[in-house]
């Protein structure tokens, strides 16, 4: 079944919820079931923790090396070079996120004019 | 008062959080958010998606990635079953998301339903917000907090894309690019500052340098390799440290 199958209005809606919204949600329901009784002090939180943060991390490098859109224009060492820029300056500058999001625009935005 | 402590569940939460959250409206990641779906407000357009089609999505769906597969598999004219795994697959990360904050937010009275209904609204930008938050917030006031925040950024984020899409806003490139660029430099200063333990900094790091490389490798699952492995290493780090400081 394509997004275009029915000429109807509300196909296009169906087709969102069945192919977007449900195999998004249906991680978080699972997600909320697994933990269920689970301590709040567990040993197994911290591992959920690592996981989650590490799977965030992935998304991050996957934003900066196979951006879409606008930003895939940019070359690809000037994303990495502005990027580690910011992230260094937020952690020499007390860890302030405007800091680092800051320098890493100006690092982008200065390298893409200089180009 | 036991008997309403019982039936009125309602009363376990501190909903007066509920409008601190809507007040997050003017905050930074409420801010970089509205920016990323001003970009996908203009992708969408692009890719034939119809206003309406656009503002069911955004809070329906709920998760950028997810957005981006259906749109680009839509414009690409890719039959359902293939949309459903691909979007699956980039999905899975939202089950240990809400593993880990569920426990932040739930209160010992709290109905699965509940935690059920408020876990459609997680999706990175309010989950980190709302788990670095925490601290500072009364146990039954996290819930209301987080449903406000997340709920203000869906209708402010739906707006935003709407908007774009409804005047047909374009703006120059490296507007765009420095937009789409806010979104990675705040996830990792954000998860940066949110971390607890070594461990967490440990897991951000490898998870970064792992994406891409598994990229190479399987790069329809790089993100849930990468997540897995990064995240397993990470912990294996920290009982090691642990079980050497007990020493």
């Amino acid at each position: 079944m394509y997004f275009d199958s029915f000429d109807s209005a509300w196909w296009p809606f169906l087709f969102i919820l069945l192919a977007g919204a449900l195999p998004t949600a249906v991680w978080r329901w699972i997600g909320v079931l697994l933990v269920g009784n689970l301590d709040d002090s567990s040993q197994w939180l911290v591992l959920v923790r690592c996981v989650a943060t590490a799977l965030v991390a992935a998304v991050i490098a996957q934003l900066i090396f196979e951006p879409s859109g606008a930003l895939a224009t940019f070359p690809f060492y000037l994303r990495i070079s502005a990027a580690l820029f910011g992230f260094a300056a937020f952690l020499m500058f007390g860890r302030r996120l405007f800091v680092g999001i800051i320098s890493a625009e100006i690092a982008l935005l200065g390298g893409y004019a200089l180009l | 008062m036991s008997q309403q402590d019982q039936s009125g569940s309602s009363s376990v939460y501190d909903w007066s959080w509920f409008a601190k959250g809507l007040a997050q409206l003017f905050s930074l990641p409420a801010l970089i958010l509205v920016s990323a779906f001003i970009g996908f407000g203009g992708l969408a357009r692009e890719a034939g998606i119809t206003l309406w089609q656009l503002v069911f999505m955004v809070p329906t769906i709920w998760a950028l990635p997810s957005h981006l597969i259906l749109v680009a598999g839509i414009a690409a004219g890719v039959p359902m079953l293939a949309i459903i795994p691909a979007v699956a697959l980039a999905a899975i990360r939202m089950m240990p998301m809400t593993m880990a904050l569920i426990p932040e937010i739930r209160m010992p009275q709290s109905k699965t339903w509940h935690l059920l209904a408020v876990s459609n609204m997680i999706a990175i930008s309010a989950w980190m917000h709302t788990l670095q938050k925490a601290p500072e917030i009364p146990r039954a006031g996290r819930l209301p907090f987080f449903a406000g925040f997340a709920g203000v950024l869906m209708m402010s984020t739906t707006l935003a894309a709407g908007l774009v899409h409804q005047l047909a806003a374009s703006f120059p490139v490296y507007v765009m690019a420095a937009l789409y660029f806010l979104t990675p430099i705040y996830f990792a200063t954000s998860s940066w500052n949110t971390s607890r333990v070594a461990a967490e900094r440990l897991a951000l790091i490898l998870g970064f340098c792992l994406g891409p490389l598994f990229f190479m490798v399987v790069p329809q699952a790089n993100i849930l390799f990468a997540g897995l492995v990064g995240g397993f290493a990470a912990f294996g780090f920290y009982k090691f440290v642990r079980r050497g400081g007990a020493s």
